[in-house]
C-alpha cells in the first residue's frame, strides 16, 4: 500500500493524468477503473473524455469552462481515497469469445524461440480468459493481458507495413487484435473475423477496459 | 458538385475532428490548422467548423458544377480557366463550370479550401474529418483522387464582410519557428542536463511527418533509467521520446495512448505552426506555464 498521494501530472494546458502504479498489474488496473467510475459519476464541468492507461486514468477537459486547478485537486483527492475492490464485479462480466484461426505467419517462429511445439503455443493462448486493461495504438485496439510467461517475447525487430485487419499478435506480456490494416511488430499467431471495431456500430469499440476475453481456436 | 479534375498529391475532407473516442482509441483528428480551416469557411459564409478540403504537397484542379463561392487560405496561387486571380484574393465568386487551378505556396504545408454551404459528405462518429489511418470518414475514408465528385452543401447565407475568427492564430514568423511548450507527465524523469539539451537545441523535421506525428531531427534527449513505460494517454502535441532519443511530436491524428515518457506538450495554439512547418526551418522550444497555455486555448468545437 502507498503512502504518498498519487501524483497528478499534466498532459498540455487540457488534461491530467494521475498515476497510480509504476507496473501493469491487475490490482493497480481496477483502480484506474474505480477512479474513472467515479469520476464520471460526479461529472466536472468541463470534463470531456477520460483515458485508463495500465496504472494512469488521464482525464481531457475544456479549460475555457472546467476550473482546472479544482479538477486536478479533486482528481488528486480522488485518486487518493481508498475505494473497495471490485473484483467480483470484474469476475461477473461475460467472457467475450473471440473464434481464432490459428494460421498466423508467426506462429512457427514463436513456436521456435519458445521452445514449444505449434499446438502448444496454440494452447497456452487460447486457455486463458484475459483482461482488456486499455484501449489505443487504433481505434478499437485492446491490450489484453496477461500473456502465458512461456509466450513472452520483445516485439520483431522489423515492425510489418501492413498488418491485416482481424490479426491477433502477441508482444511481452500482451496480446490483442487488430482493428484495422495497420503498421504492427506484434508477432502474429492467428486471425479472428471478429470486427473489434466498426464505426457505425454503437459503441463502435467492442471491448472496453475490464472487459474479459478469451480466444477459442478455429480449424 | 465539386469535381477534381487533377488530384493534388495529399489531399482530404477535413472538420474540426472527433469530439469523442480517445477512451476506445480514436484520436481526435481534424485539421492540421483550425486557424485556417475556420477562416476558409467564414470566408465564404459557413460555420466554422464546416468540412473543407485540406490541400497538401501540390498543385491540382477542381470545377465546381455550379456557381458558388469559394476561399482559399494558404498562400496559395489560384487561376481561374488558365488566368491568374485579376487580384489576389482568399476568396471569390466562381461560374459554373469554372476550372479552377491551386497551386499552394512552398512557405506552407497545408491549404484550406471551402466552398460556400461546405463540403457534403456523410457524418461518422460525429464528424465528417478523414481518418487516413481507419480509411473512414471524409470523403469515402482517403486522399482526393482525380475523378472525384464532392457533393456541396446548401449555402443561403451571404458571407458577411466582417469576418471575425475566434480561434488563436498567430503569424507563421520568419527565421527558427519558436514553440510554446507546457512540462509533459514525464519531465522528472529528465535530468537538467537532458532538459538543456532540448530547450537550447535546434531541430528540424524528419522527412517521416505526417498527420499522426512529425519526427524531429537534433540533440538527442535522454531519460533517467527506463526508456519506457506502461502505455498511458497521450495528445496532439506531445513530445514523445523515444529510444533513439529523437522527438517525436504527436499531431492530430496520432496514437491516443503510447509507453515513451513525454517530455513536454505543445501548447494548443502553437500546434498549427508546427504543422505548417517546413522540413528546413529550424525549430526551438520554450517553456511557458499552464496559465498561460490555457490564456491562448480555443475549445475545438
Amino acid at each position: 500500500m502507498r503512502t504518498s498521494p498519487p501524483a497528478v501530472q499534466p498532459l498540455g494546458e487540457a488534461g491530467w493524468t494521475v498515476t497510480l502504479g509504476d507496473r501493469v498489474e491487475r490490482a493497480t488496473h481496477e483502480r484506474v477503473l474505480a477512479l474513472a467510475e467515479r469520476l464520471t459519476a460526479t461529472a466536472p464541468a468541463g470534463m470531456l473524455e477520460l483515458v485508463p492507461g495500465y496504472a494512469t486514468l488521464t482525464v481531457f477537459f475544456d479549460p475555457t469552462v472546467a476550473d482546472a486547478e479544482a479538477l486536478r485537486i479533486r482528481l488528486g483527492e480522488l485518486a487518493a481515497t481508498p475505494v473497495p475492490p471490485r473484483e467480483s464485479e470484474a469476475a461477473e462480466r461475460p467472457v467475450v469469445v473471440l473464434p481464432t484461426r490459428y494460421d498466423g505467419p508467426d506462429l512457427e517462429d514463436v513456436a521456435e524461440r519458445a521452445g514449444l511445439t505449434r499446438d502448444q503455443v496454440v494452447d497456452l493462448h487460447s486457455a486463458r480468459v484475459y483482461r482488456v486493461y486499455l484501449l489505443g495504438f487504433a481505434p478499437g485496439f485492446a491490450y489484453l493481458g496477461d500473456l502465458d510467461a512461456a509466450l513472452v517475447l520483445p516485439r520483431r525487430k522489423e515492425p510489418r507495413p501492413r498488418v491485416p485487419p482481424g490479426s491477433v499478435g502477441i508482444a511481452g506480456a500482451q496480446t490483442g487484435v487488430y482493428p484495422l490494416a495497420t503498421p504492427g511488430g506484434w508477432h502474429l499467431l492467428g486471425r479472428t473475423e471478429v470486427r473489434l471495431f466498426d464505426p457505425a456500430r454503437e459503441p463502435p469499440a467492442l471491448l472496453q477496459p475490464g472487459d474479459r476475453v478469451r480466444f477459442e481456436p478455429i480449424a | 458538385m465539386i469535381e477534381v479534375l487533377e488530384a493534388p498529391p495529399f489531399a482530404t475532407v477535413q472538420d474540426a475532428g472527433f469530439s469523442a473516442g480517445r477512451s476506445w482509441g480514436l484520436p481526435p483528428g481534424g485539421a492540421m490548422d483550425p486557424y485556417f480551416h475556420t477562416l476558409a469557411n467564414r470566408l465564404v459564409g459557413n460555420p466554422p467548423q464546416a468540412p473543407a478540403i485540406e490541400w497538401a504537397l501540390g498543385t491540382g484542379v477542381l470545377r465546381l458544377t455550379r456557381k458558388s463561392r469559394i476561399a482559399v487560405v494558404g498562400l496559395a496561387r489560384v487561376q481561374l480557366n488558365d488566368r491568374p486571380l485579376a487580384a489576389p484574393a482568399f476568396a471569390f465568386p466562381v461560374q459554373a463550370g469554372t476550372r479552377v487551378r491551386i497551386e499552394p505556396d512552398a512557405r506552407h504545408r497545408f491549404s484550406y479550401v471551402a466552398v460556400a454551404g461546405g463540403i457534403s459528405v456523410p457524418e461518422v462518429l460525429g464528424s465528417r474529418s478523414t481518418y487516413l489511418p481507419g480509411a473512414f470518414g471524409g470523403f469515402s475514408g482517403r486522399l482526393l483522387r482525380a475523378g472525384d465528385r464532392l457533393g456541396m452543401g446548401k449555402s443561403d447565407t451571404t458571407p458577411a464582410l466582417e469576418i471575425s475568427v475566434t480561434t488563436t492564430g498567430r503569424p507563421m514568423p520568419p527565421g527558427d519557428l519558436w514553440l510554446r511548450v507546457t512540462r509533459g507527465p514525464q519531465w522528472d524523469r529528465f535530468d537538467q542536463r537532458a532538459r538543456e539539451a532540448f530547450f537550447s537545441g535546434r531541430f528540424q523535421l524528419a522527412p517521416a511527418s505526417d498527420r499522426m506525428g512529425y519526427r524531429l531531427v537534433g540533440p538527442s534527449i535522454h531519460p533517467r533509467g527506463k526508456a519506457t513505460l506502461p502505455s498511458e494517454a497521450a495528445c496532439p502535441g506531445a513530445i514523445q521520446i523515444p529510444d533513439g532519443g529523437q522527438p517525436i511530436v504527436l499531431m492530430p491524428d496520432g496514437p491516443t495512448v503510447g509507453g515513451y515518457p513525454k517530455l513536454a506538450v505543445v501548447i494548443q495554439a502553437d500546434l498549427r505552426l508546427l504543422a505548417q512547418c517546413l522540413p528546413e526551418r529550424g525549430i526551438r522550444f520554450t517553456e511557458v506555464s499552464l496559465e498561460a497555455a490555457r490564456a491562448c486555448y480555443s475549445p475545438p468545437r
